[in-house]
């Protein structure tokens, strides 16, 4: 399957400095992790050395070890140590295949594929990401309804929502055929008790949504 | 006093939430390791005189018998060092922590069980168990959320509690029984604050940050 574009992998609130997490894209397995400077990357989720997933790894400063032995990968996905031999040169061939990485709409996006332009989104405020186990069509289709929405805009993977909060962001990740996850934010600024609402009646969404499909 | 005695087998998960709860309450064990697998040996006449229920973790104080997790690390931590910022001084945030020590103790509980059965051969339906364990992590996930948009970092209020660290093992382990991490945005960033806690420690299938 070629899969070609920007997708949301994850609410950028969610990823902080120094930290990593697993996203998978069509069945495709992605890191994506930011640095102690504050700047997100997407990788393949593959170490070179003997496939780890290196979202089991640790980011450290400007770089991310692997669990498994430890090889370390800078920013650019090339290895810059192995700590078994640390005297070694290491060569350039040794390197994690990295995707474009970019934040719109307080998500992190990364660029699969050809991709083409990263997307532009209006500011927002994260609310949360929401896993759920169906089809992302039978995700969306509920989801109007969930917000006091009367339909939403897609926009490739993005979705917008007329809803009783306001403008709602929704970015659509189909992890698989049966999975997908929806990263929610609304535009501009919201309170706290705005996102505790949005917050609940997304688990709600998912909880019936998974209600429904197991009926 | 003399240091109470934890019959232990380092791969169970109720044993190392004992453990590593004790250690962030400075408390010391004296361990006696069972062999849990593959020996059997929890089952033993010795060990089920002391537990019919054939369970690890057994503390023994004096006469004392605790069986329980939950019953274990408060009659440590209210026995020992009553005084402890792991134990909340207001009475709001002390009785959250009781809700979410119970909840980790009932509802959680089947997260060792997804664990034994695809890592040690327990008997049990894994797809059922993994399913259970999965509502259970989500719930704490939800909670965690909205704990979020309070500023709350932790399940019971502001800091870290012995509810947290009650919690962390079935997270931490989840991938043990087949469950990632990439589902649970606020488990993950509430596990790495949990992390440090002054005297946290891990067990094999918890990777130490290097
Ligand atoms: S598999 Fe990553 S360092 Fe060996």
């Amino acid at each position: 399957m070629s899969i070609n574009g920007w997708f949301p992998l994850a609410l950028s609130d969610a990823i902080t400095a120094g930290s990593s997490a697993g996203a998978i894209v069509k069945g495709l397995e992605v890191v994506v992790w930011r640095d102690d400077a504050g700047n997100a990357h997407a990788w393949e989720d593959r170490c070179p050395h003997r496939g780890m997933k290196m979202s089991f790894g640790f980011v450290r400063g400007d770089h991310i070890a692997c669990l498994y032995h430890g090889w370390q990968y800078g920013v650019d996905g090339q290895c810059q140590k192995i700590p078994a031999h640390p005297e070694l040169d290491v060569p350039k061939s040794i390197c994690v295949n990295t995707y474009g990485a970019a934040e719109a709409g307080g998500m992190i996006w990364a660029a699969l594929g050809e991709a083409g332009d990263a997307p532009t989104l209006p500011d927002a405020t994260a609310v949360r990401s929401l896993y759920i186990e169906v089809p992302l069509n039978t995700a969306l289709a509920a989801l109007p309804s969930a917000v006091g929405a009367k339909g939403f805009t897609p926009e490739g993977p993005v979705a917008r929502l007329d809803s009783r909060w306001g403008m709602l962001l929704v970015g659509l990740q189909e992890i698989g055929e049966t999975s997908c996850a929806l990263h929610i934010a609304v535009a501009g600024r919201a309170t706290p008790e705005t996102c505790a609402q949005i917050a609940m009646a997304a688990a709600r969404l998912r909880d019936d949504v998974e209600a429904g499909v197991a009926a | 006093m003399t240091d109470p005695v934890l019959y232990n087998y380092d791969l169970d998960i109720d044993c190392y939430t004992v453990r590593m709860i004790a250690g962030c309450l400075g408390i010391a064990l004296e361990l006696r390791n069972v062999d849990m697998f593959p020996g059997n040996e929890h089952l033993s006449p010795e060990m089920l005189a002391l537990n019919p229920q054939g369970r690890l973790p057994v503390l023994v104080e004096d006469s004392l018998v605790l069986t329980q997790p939950l019953s274990i690390i408060l009659h440590l931590a209210e026995t020992r060092c009553p005084e402890h910022p792991l134990l909340p001084t207001d009475p709001g945030i002390g009785a959250r922590m009781l809700d979410w020590m119970t909840f980790a103790a009932r509802e959680m509980g089947v997260a060792g069980a997804a664990r034994a059965t695809a890592m040690l051969g327990a008997p049990g339906d894994l797809d059922a168990l993994r399913a259970q364990a999965r509502r259970a992590l989500r719930l704490v996930d939800d909670h965690l959320t909205l704990q979020g948009f309070k500023g709350l970092g932790f399940v019971a209020g502001p800091e870290v509690t012995l509810a947290d660290l009650m919690l962390f093992p079935p997270f931490a382990l989840s991938r043990d029984f087949g469950i990632d991490h990439d589902a649970f945005p606020a488990l993950r960033n509430w596990a790495r604050r949990v992390r440090k806690t002054k005297g946290f420690s891990t067990m094999p299938g918890i990777p130490d940050y290097h």
